[in-house]
């Protein structure tokens, strides 16, 4: 199968999930009842972004699956795979909301699950200006506890944001690493489709920050490309549905970088089979250079994390 | 597309030709029309003058008329026989240029007129040459040696075949089309095409591939690898493109032709100060040194040199009025231009004793004494400023682009996208992954002339717009690299032709979508580049998603090109179609048997949108095959 032809299948495959949920939602609550996030005013941030509307119930968020579908077209160019991993995050947003529209408290300890606006605005800024030097968002399963512990105090010994995803949020509390928003650890969910909520911090800092005017998704992705410093670490065997969702990790123009065999893609997908070198690949790929010698893990945020994001070639 | 009945799509073309029409000066365009209807036979290839029996034709449109020739040569062995001899004169050309480089490189005593040393002893090391205790002079002089030889050796095959992938290699020596020296096989092709020789016209072909493989593989190869080490290997820079680079103050040189030797030596005296005061006290506020077809291409790519114009622009040129002297030596250079510049004061200097013009002043060059010939010719050009006659009329057009796309340079771009940690340096790697990944569907070689049976530059144009929106990279040289960077597609700005994974690779390497790999030698760079790639899968050449094309082509030359093209197995596309219609088995068997030889074959389209989609077809189809 080609790579194209890996994330257009992914894209479907999420695109009936996304249909699925919304089903067993409206069969449960009704058409009518509430869709939201809590504690944000950008509605479904990434539907609210790329559409420029704003969702308030089940009903409407059943119109929404015909633009993903819309987006999904299996032609064999760039562009299309790149609508098509869109699409695969569409549909996770659709999914996570569908839970929240389900369960009073869909997430619990350790996941964060959706990440309110207030956290974004005291995240933003540091992150704008570079004070966070980057956002890694690992997904997946390292090979070994070891392996991931390390990997995760790699970049929190480098003042970066981590995000978690899957099985590495066990890994990483066996491994005794400290978790937590301010220690910048912070264990997602277990799905897959819980990646929305680092994405939808990205795009929210776009619209914050930004003042990229919703609906306008060529803007929001050049915001992200340029001023969100994050990239996707991908560990352990990848469905084709995790790979459609890294499509969409560089459609915002965050590299992906893998363990496993994958067809390369320069620059956006890497495969990295040195554990000892992911944290250095990922880095350069993102074009995140950090500045000062690296001291032990402080508590809290600490002044001391200055990073600057220079080009490669600079 | 429909003719539009333009003549051009270039505005300083049409902007000029109108000039001549208004003047009553005849340009190209009313030759060709007042050769119309041009001949059936001729254009059939069915026309035999091979010996005095002849001439002899074949009569295609009714039974009555002679079917074989006198001595009983059929359409087949004919039109063979007529396309070998084209072949023959277009790789004899290239392979001569070659050869002068060469000699250049064997009288070099000077280390300092070595540009490229590292390159000088890369190619020692391929070719088995000891370099210990050798100074570099004395070392070119035997990489030099080595290279005459590849002209007349009397046992072995050409050195460079080797460059190919294993699998090509021993296609060629199966099919027994593995060259052997240069001169030999261009004269086996004149040889087995005399009166009552050769009348087999898939072994008339055969002999015809081996004599185009010694262009590719050899002369022109050793033309370009030479003239890098000489001159220095081209590394992207910017360039001004167009006729309106012709500067009204200043003295206007306008150097034409084929070879660097000379035209790097026109570069340097131009600088002299002494002439450059000369200049000025002529009246003239400097020398401008401006380049026209393939010459123009060599000291763009090495040296920036501002690109005058193509083929179909030599005449024009010097209706700007504004052309103190146009310096030829070898190669495309109409005659009409001793005509032409009659009219205006314009000095036409040819330099080459193969290449003299009844009514053009002759200055003969000669490598040895490069720079004290190439200040006199310089300077007959200052002191011609004065005689400048009437208005001076420099079309207000010419464009910017990037260019200098040498293998070595691509490979230093591509390096940009590679990561420290993960990736090696220095290797094709990252270009095979864009189109392994389908970032890139693949790779198409724009090449070849003018030809008044299309429309000037614009199926250049139009052919490699269709491609970059198919993301496909298109690389060019040539006169269909003058039509790209006229056109402005060697631009930051011609993204905005390409479709979302080209953009993509363009912004990351920080190159335009069209890329300028040099002269029509220079297509020798194509075929290592193609080699590196096929190496790196693991495949042969014919494997590639890749194609070639030279959509308004005319010389013997291009047919040399497009027949090494096709032996490597490349798909080649020409926009008109070759002399070989007239018989239906050797048409059959270049565009459509001979693939099953070669992997390669041709293809003929005149309309450019449908050139595209045949070649994006065929990059869809190899890529399928490739499982990608
Ligand atoms: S070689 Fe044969 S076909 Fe050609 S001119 Fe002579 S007799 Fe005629
Ligand atoms: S492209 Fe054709 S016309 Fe132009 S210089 Fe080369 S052979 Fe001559």
């Amino acid at each position: 199968m080609t790579l194209f032809d890996i994330i257009f299948t992914g894209s479907k495959q999420a695109l009936e999930a996304a249909k699925a949920a919304v089903d067993s939602a409206i069969e449960k609550k009704g058409s009518d009842a509430k869709v939201a996030f809590p504690e944000t005013a950008y509605s479904l941030p990434t539907i609210y972004a790329a559409t420029g509307k704003k969702i308030g119930n089940l009903g409407e968020l059943r119109d929404v699956l015909s633009i993903v579908e819309s987006l999904i077209v299996p032609e064999q160019n760039l562009e299309k795979a790149l609508n098509a991993g869109l699409a695969t995050a569409l549909s996770a947003e659709i999914i996570e909301a569908c839970k929240y529209a389900v369960e009073e408290k869909p997430y619990s300890e350790p996941c964060a699950g959706f990440i309110s606006d207030a956290v974004i605005r005291s995240l933003g800024v540091p992150l704008v200006t570079g004070d966070i030097p980057g956002v890694a968002v690992v997904i997946g399963e390292a090979p070994s506890v070891e392996e991931a512990a390390k990997i995760i105090k790699n970049y929190q010994n480098k003042g970066l944001l981590v995000c978690l995803v899957g099985k590495i949020i066990d890994q990483a509390i066996e491994g005794k690493v400290k978790v937590g928003l301010e220690l910048r650890v912070v264990p997602l969910g277990y799905d897959v489709t819980s990646v929305i909520h680092v994405v939808t911090v990205a795009i929210r800092a776009a619209l914050i920050f930004g003042a990229v005017p919703p609906g306008n998704l060529e803007e929001l992705l050049k915001y992200t490309r340029e001023r969100v410093p994050a990239f996707v670490n991908a560990l352990g065997p990848l469905s084709e549905l995790v790979v459609s969702a890294g499509a969409g990790a560089i459609a915002l123009g965050f590299p992906v970088i893998t363990d496993q065999d994958v067809q390369e893609v320069p620059h956006f997908l890497i495969t990295q089979k040195d554990y000892d070198k992911i944290v250095p690949t990922s880095l350069e790929a993102r074009g995140i250079k950090i500045k000062i010698t690296e001291v032990p893990i402080p508590v809290g945020f600490a002044a001391a994390f200055e990073g600057e994001r220079v080009r490669k070639e600079d | 597309m429909e003719n539009c009945g333009c003549i051009t799509c270039d505005a300083a073309t049409k902007e000029l030709y109108e000039k001549a029409k208004n003047e009553g000066i005849e340009t190209v365009w009313d030759r060709a029309r007042a050769m119309q209807p041009q001949c059936g036979f001729g254009e059939m290839g069915l026309c035999c003058t091979n010996c005095g029996m002849g001439p002899c034709r074949i009569v295609k449109v009714s039974k009555d008329g002679p079917q074989a020739g006198i001595c009983g040569a059929t359409e087949d062995t004919i039109v063979a026989r007529n396309f070998a001899r084209s072949v023959a004169a277009g790789a004899a050309a290239h392979s001569d240029h070659g050869r002068d480089i060469a000699l250049a490189l064997y009288h070099v005593d000077d280390k300092a007129r070595i540009k490229d040393e590292e390159k000088l002893f890369k190619l020692a090391d391929e070719w088995g040459i000891t370099v210990e205790g050798k100074d570099t002079v004395q070392v070119a002089k035997e990489v030099a040696e080595k290279a005459l030889g590849e002209f007349g050796k009397v046992f072995g095959n050409l050195l460079f075949l080797k460059r190919a992938p294993e699998k090509r290699i021993k296609l060629w020596e199966e099919t027994g089309v593995a060259s052997e020296a240069i001169d030999k096989e261009i004269v086996r092709v004149l040889h087995s095409t005399h009166m009552g020789c050769d009348a087999d016209y898939r072994n008339i072909i055969r002999q015809a591939i081996r004599a185009a493989m010694t262009d590719g593989w050899g002369g022109s190869m050793i033309g370009t690898e030479l003239s890098d080490i000489l001159f220095g290997t081209p590394m992207p820079k910017k360039v001004e493109a167009n006729l309106g680079v012709l500067k009204k103050e200043y003295v206007n040189i306008v150097v034409h032709g084929h070879e660097p030797t000379l035209s790097e030596a026109i570069v340097v005296a131009a600088r002299d100060p002494e002439l450059v005061e000369l200049a000025k006290k002529q009246g003239a506020e400097g020398i401008n040194v401006a380049g026209m077809c393939c010459t123009g291409n060599e000291i763009a790519m090495r040296h920036g040199i501002p690109m005058a114009g193509n083929f179909f622009q030599q005449e024009l040129a010097i209706m700007t009025g504004a052309v103190e002297a146009m310096i030829v030596d070898v190669q495309c250079i109409m005659p009409s231009l001793a005509t032409i510049t009659k009219c205006y004061h314009t000095k036409l200097i040819t330099t080459s004793p193969k290449a003299k013009i009844p009514g053009a002043t002759h200055i003969e060059f000669d490598e040895q004494k490069s720079f004290e010939i190439a200040k006199r010719i310089v300077k007959e050009a200052v002191m011609n400023f004065k005689n400048r006659k009437g208005e001076v009329h420099i079309p207000d057009e010419k464009s910017e682009g990037r260019i200098g796309y040498s293998l070595e340079a691509i490979i230093k771009t591509l390096d940009r996208v590679t990561n420290t940690h993960a990736h090696p340096s220095g290797t094709v790697k990252p270009l095979v992954d864009a189109i392994k990944s389908g970032v890139l569907r693949g790779a198409v070689a724009i090449v070849g002339c003018n030809n008044h049976k299309q429309p000037h530059d614009s199926c250049h144009v139009t052919l490699a717009k269709e491609l970059l929106k198919r993301d496909i990279l298109v690389v060019t040289t040539g006169c269909g690299a003058h039509a790209c960077v006229k056109a402005g597609l060697m631009s930051d700005d011609a993204r905005k032709y390409c479709g979302k994974g080209l953009a993509t690779v363009c912004e990351l390497l920080d190159i335009p979508p069209v890329l300028h790999m040099g002269s029509c030698v220079d297509i020798s760079r194509i075929l290592v580049l193609l080699s590196e790639v096929a190496k790196y899968i693991g495949g042969d050449i014919s494997d590639l998603p890749v194609a070639a094309a030279a959509p308004e082509w005319m010389s013997e030359k291009a047919q040399a090109i497009g027949l090494y093209a096709v032996a490597s197995g490349v798909y080649v596309l020409l926009g008109v179609a070759p002399a070989v219609t007239g018989s239906e088995n050797v048409a059959t068997y270049l565009t459509k048997d001979i693939e099953s030889v070669f992997g390669g074959r041709f293809e003929i389209e005149s309309d450019p949108v449908k050139a595209a989609e045949k070649i994006a077809a065929h990059i869809e189809n190899k890529r399928k095959r490739l499982g990608i």
